[in-house]
């Protein structure tokens, strides 16, 4: 994959927290970890600010949008916000403890 | 689970325990496996979280109950094993323990002591009785008659003396004005009685009937009403009847008076009343003497911890009795240490009484059934005439308090037991005798010179402990 040079501050942006379900668990045997991450993170960029904060080697990045629901709340629509949810594949017998902090 | 032994001295036995990790870590497992089961995590469906995340949300809470559980298993065990009853609450100290390490901690326990009961049949005690005279009826009944007087309207020209009543309405007035509280119409006021205000009833002295008077008074500087206090002021009193007192006579409009029907019915109430009175005070006798010669005869080492306890609650009851300055005349003067000294005494003495009293009943299978516990409670409500429904209400709404009133029925019933077995003789006293403080006679006893009501309190909460 192709890394994308950033600061240290876009970095700590980028891994905003992990997703912690029980599909992101059962990923976890597959040494995927996964992230919520800006609207506006490449991939190439995911994999750089998360080999920069949590010192591991990122093999591969898949993100998706999750697009927000409409809410009506009172008769008024609502929108929830997006996000985008990154699956890091971590190389060969690296982990990251996603239930601690960074 | 290992215990060993590491001190046993008389009554204090210590133990070391350890656990190891092996044995903690699989109670942990289990118990957050119990958890999992049915908490509720965002992003899991109930009972599909898995054991990691639950160890880090659940791990530390679930280790210290665990722990605890551990600690209390370990030390029932410990107790079990030496077959020991433990006097008061064993001290548990955590020696060493980490995560993943074994857990290690000592037990510190005083056992109750062997308590031999024998002999009981052999204690030989003197019950002091004392008659009812016929001078002691006859002055409670005129006690009851004075309480009963009469009055009869006086003649008209009578003028009222000091003792006497009039029946007067009444008009204060302050620098003219008349004041609250200061108006009153056809009250029956006792001249020299002292309820009015200095020079007020000396005043009405020899008015007759339909007289008026003007009562010139000062209010006293320290009056309860501060716009009144030190003022002159005028009444203007009429009085309408001047009402002789008449003594009550004994005969049975007397009784009648107080609800019976003829005098000698009144005279065998006032004996009743009379002789139950002397048969609580020889059974407070009787029992000190049983519980003197108890004491007496038992010797055996008590618990530290227990007298402590004991010892504690006097001294603090003691403290506070000082602090408000009605300490006992024989304890003023004393130095701190020589009361120390004195209250240890009786509270290593109360721990034993009661470990005795709570042997034999343990021996003797004495328990208290619902019924003793209702007679208590019906004894106690008919302590307060009128609300007796309120005392019943406190009581079932209570168990607390309800609890409080078992020491004192087991403690009793004990004593009760113990007086069936003794040989009791009685003895014949003056009723002066009688009425002496039971403490007083073995006050030569330097131990003894605790008030009475503080230790009998003491003691049953010895025996509540049991």
């Amino acid at each position: 994959m192709k890394m994308a040079q950033i600061s240290k501050a876009r970095a700590y942006d980028i891994v905003r927290s992990p997703v912690i379900t029980e599909k992101a668990t059962l990923a976890s045997e597959h040494n995927q970890v996964t992230f919520r991450v800006p609207l506006d993170a490449s991939k190439g960029e995911i994999a750089a600010a998360v080999e920069a904060v949590f010192s591991v080697k990122v093999t591969a990045v898949n993100t998706l949008r999750q697009l927000g629901k409409t809410k009506r709340f009172k008769g008024f629509v609502g929108k929830r916000s997006d996000y985008k949810k990154a699956i890091v594949s971590l190389a060969e017998g690296q982990s990251i403890d996603v239930t601690t902090g960074v | 689970m290992q215990v060993t032994q590491t001190n046993a001295d008389g009554l204090k036995h210590e133990f070391k325990v350890v656990i190891p990790a092996g044995h903690l870590e699989e109670k942990v497992s289990t118990r957050l496996a119990e958890v999992g089961r049915t908490v509720r995590i965002p992003g899991f469906r109930p009972g599909k979280v898995p054991m990691g995340i639950l160890r880090k949300k659940y791990g530390s809470s679930v280790m210290g109950e665990v722990l605890e559980s551990a600690v209390n298993d370990g030390t029932q065990h410990a107790l079990d094993e030496h077959k020991l009853r433990p006097a008061v609450q064993p001290k548990v100290e955590i020696t060493s323990f980490k995560e993943g390490d074994d857990l290690e901690f000592t037990i510190a326990v005083e056992t109750l002591p062997e308590v031999k009961i024998s002999g009981l049949g052999d204690l030989a005690l003197e019950k002091p009785v004392a008659e009812v005279t016929d001078v002691e009826v006859e002055q409670a009944l005129q006690n009851i008659a004075s309480r009963q007087e009469k009055t009869e309207a006086a003649e008209k020209t009578h003028a009222a003396e000091s003792g006497e009543v009039v029946v007067i309405d009444f008009l204060g007035k302050v620098d003219g004005v008349a004041f609250d509280g200061g108006k009153a119409e056809g009250y029956s006021l006792k001249l020299g009685s002292g309820n009015f205000i200095p020079g007020f009833e000396d005043q009405l002295i020899g008015a007759k009937a339909e007289e008026e008077r003007v009562v010139k008074v000062t209010f006293p500087a320290d009056y309860g009403s501060d716009a009144l206090a030190g003022k002159d002021a005028e009444f203007e009193v009429k009085v309408h009847e001047v009402r002789k007192v008449v003594p009550a006579v004994l005969d049975d409009e007397l009784a009648k008076g107080v609800g019976l029907e003829t005098l000698d019915e009144l005279k065998k109430a006032v004996r009743e009343e009379i002789e139950r009175d002397y048969t609580n005070l020889s059974r407070a006798h009787l029992k000190r003497h049983l519980l003197d010669q108890l004491a007496a005869q038992y010797d055996f080492g008590v618990p530290e911890g227990m007298v402590e306890l004991e010892f504690d609650a006097i001294w603090k009851q003691l403290e506070k009795d000082k602090s408000e300055g009605r300490l006992d005349a024989a304890d003023q003067g004393k130095s701190d240490e020589t009361l120390k000294e004195e209250y240890r005494a009786i509270a290593t003495r109360r721990v034993r009484l009661g470990l005795v009293l709570s042997e034999v009943g343990r021996e003797n299978n004495i328990t208290i059934v619902q019924e003793d516990l209702n007679r208590a409670v019906m004894a106690e409500a008919r302590r307060y005439p009128g609300q007796e429904h309120l005392v019943f209400q406190y009581f079932q709404k209570n168990p607390d308090a309800l609890n409080s009133l078992r020491a004192p029925i087991f403690e009793e019933k004990v004593i009760d037991f113990i007086l069936e077995l003794a040989k009791v003789t009685e003895k014949v006293v003056s009723i002066d005798d009688l009425r002496k403080d039971p403490e007083d006679e073995t006050a030569s006893e330097a131990a003894d010179a605790a008030p009475k009501p503080k230790k009998k309190a003491a003691k049953k909460k010895v025996a509540a402990e049991e």
